[in-house]
């Protein structure tokens, strides 16, 4: 009797009424098993930070391999505490946010060789770079490594060098110089002032394959729940047609904003990071996070005078345009640049300034436009386009579907238009365009990659890959791969441009964490 | 490379690329975050930076890769960390849609 009450009274410790406090007895209670230290630490935990993505990674990994039992809730809570107590500051991930946001068409560049060839020729180099160790936990993540995944040795780029010794001797004191957990960015972030997040959030973005938008964010905290709150989203793309949501959203690390928002039916995921009353970051599609915007948003209750962006932004000499200017707290008259004269307000509100415009060529170039004494937007005036940049250069989209487990990933692409002038060449912007494949090479070509790989939208720049599975019709049942040229065809007056990429269709990936 | 000779068409494709220094003509292409493309041959894209040098359809021989991890960044790895990943897909050939993914969705 007394034995079972005292097994009760361990699998049921005095919780303590705070989140946090919540939190930190849970990791005792579970990861202590394994992990306390003579010290009464948590060893490996207590030398690293991580975002709350990394922290989720480990989290599972401990669910899959080593046994750990804990609910959705639980994981959850434990995610928080973690990125909030041991994650990184807002200068830390600056450099490598495309991986959260999950813009997975990015080429990496990274100063170090080793690197590249040690650790993003399987993973991104954003994994190991959105964490912080000491040298001894980066130490321990090569022999965990070559303890999980043996085979690595034997690899392109592993059996050609003594992989352990230069893993060990060359890239752990690096990596530990690099990005060690004891950055003092980390501990400047955690003396700041919390930033306040709730009220109305102005929001100005663009979504490739349909167009810009301009929305509203309403924010408000949930009961009894620190940092977590509640979201709606009412809003309008460039083209008329509505877009309104709402959901839920969590910040941690004190600016890492995620939310879950639905937005007409669709479920998104917002990867924002909030600076001073701003927000930046991408929303994507939950099931197909290829398809993302780009958001940047302003908050009202800021008081803060900000001119977010004009949509659209550019605008050809002798035509008249109609230019929206959104920000927050805008007052004053609207200056447009030299050459650049105003016909008409439309609407003018502390929120939003639709003006209808024309320009001549004294306005040719890239202008900020200011309202009252505040600066920001830049508008792009052009006579001719001299060139068009398929964006992104490179792509890549994967078959799926067709019963399979997962959804193909289609690729996105938009025709960014280039003018010149004296000074040298200057961006127009992203103009409507006619959309084409071609093979890309040879092989390509020989193998008919055009004909299975896909289809592209002529009219959106959308590609959407075939399915997936062995096909039967081409040769040695390959899968519906393909290399392939992208070709945007862009007419302006009577000059027709073109611009080209590359679009790898390539085989479906099983594992797929928030952090590729 | 000297003592090591090409015996098949993709082995001199890829000596003939090594000889011509076109190797790094891929590289931008081999560094798509996430995107393996060395690991002889990457997952996504071959060392030429096309696809038509990948073990291709990869259904054919997905468990001998599977099983030594070679790709553990996206194809789950049978010897250590999945080993019930194909438990339900005996043949990868005929039952790849049974095959599952390892991230639990929705889990922030």
């Amino acid at each position: 009797m007394g034995g079972a009450l005292l097994s009760l009274a361990l699998l049921s410790p005095a919780i303590p009424a705070d989140a946090a406090a919540n939190a930190d007895a849970l990791l005792i209670q579970r990861c202590s098993v394994c992990h306390a230290d003579a010290r009464g630490q948590l060893a490996r935990i207590a030398g690293q930070r991580k975002t709350p993505e990394g922290w989720l990674m480990t989290l599972v990994r401990m669910q899959n391999t080593h046994g750990l039992k804990i609910s959705d809730e639980e994981r959850r809570a434990l995610v928080k505490r973690l990125a909030d107590k041991q994650g990184l500051a807002p200068s830390e991930t600056a450099p490598v946010r495309y991986a959260l946001e999950r813009r997975l068409n990015t080429v990496e560049q990274f100063e170090s060789e080793a690197l590249t060839q040690m650790c993003a020729r399987c993973h991104s180099g954003a994994r190991v770079a959105l964490q912080r160790r000491s040298e001894k936990e980066w130490a321990h993540l090569v022999h965990f490594h070559l303890g999980q995944l043996p085979s690595l040795e034997f690899q392109s780029l592993g059996r050609d060098r003594d992989w352990f010794g230069v893993a060990l001797k060359e890239v752990v004191p690096d990596l530990a110089k690099q990005f060690s957990v004891d950055d003092p960015a980390w501990k400047d972030w955690q003396a700041q002032t919390p930033q306040p997040v709730t009220g109305t959030w102005s929001v100005s973005g663009h979504l490739p394959g349909k167009g810009g938008f301009i929305a509203e964010m309403s924010v408000k905290s949930q009961p009894d729940k620190k940092d977590h709150y509640v979201v709606s989203w009412q809003g309008k793309y460039d083209d008329g047609s509505v877009l309104n949501g709402q959901g839920s959203a969590v910040l941690y690390t004190g600016y890492e904003w995620r939310a879950h928002v639905d937005v007409d039916g669709v479920a998104w995921r917002q990867v924002f990071a909030l600076d001073h009353d701003a927000l930046k970051g991408r929303m994507f599609q939950r099931e197909h996070d290829e398809i993302g915007a780009d958001i940047v948003a302003v908050r009202h209750e800021s008081g803060n005078s900000r001119v977010l962006a004009v949509h659209p932004a550019y605008l050809k000499t002798g035509q008249t345009g109609t230019l929206t200017v959104v920000g927050n707290a805008l007052s004053g008259k609207l200056a447009l640049p030299e050459g650049v004269r105003l016909l008409k307000i439309i609407e003018q509100s502390p929120r939003r300034i639709v003006a209808q415009v024309v320009a001549d060529r004294r306005a040719l170039g890239v202008h900020t436009l200011s309202v009252g004494k505040t600066k920001g937007g830049t508008l792009a005036v052009f006579e001719r386009i001299e060139r068009i940049r398929v964006l992104p250069e490179f792509a890549v989209a994967r078959v799926g579907g067709n019963g399979g487990s997962e959804a193909r990933v289609d690729a996105r692409f938009e025709a960014e238009a280039w003018a010149r002038s004296a000074s040298g060449e200057y961006r127009i912007g992203l103009v409507p365009a006619k959309w084409s494949v071609a093979p890309f090479n040879a092989d390509a070509e020989r193998d008919r990659d055009v004909e299975f790989a896909g289809a592209m939208n002529a009219v959106t720049g959308i590609f959407t890959p075939a399915p997936a599975g062995p096909n039967p019709a081409r040769h040695l049942m390959t899968n519906n791969a393909g290399n392939l040229a992208v070709t945007a065809e862009v007419t302006d007056g009577k000059t027709a441009l073109q611009g080209t990429g590359q679009l790898i269709v390539t085989v479906q990936r099983w594992n797929n964490p928030p952090i590729p | 490379m000297k003592h090591l000779q090409a015996i098949n068409p993709k082995a001199e494709l890829l000596s003939k690329a090594v000889a011509e220094e076109r190797i790094a003509e891929v590289t931008a292409m081999s560094a798509i975050a996430g995107c393996t493309a060395t690991v002889d041959p990457g997952w996504e894209v071959d060392a030429f930076g096309g696809v038509a040098s990948l073990c291709q359809p990869m259904e054919a021989d997905l468990y001998g890769c599977a099983d030594p991890c070679w790709w553990p960044a996206q194809v789950p790895d049978t010897m250590v960390n999945y080993p019930d990943w194909h438990k339900n897909a005996p043949s990868a050939k005929d039952d790849w849609r049974a095959l599952d993914t390892v991230f639990p969705k929705d889990a922030l």
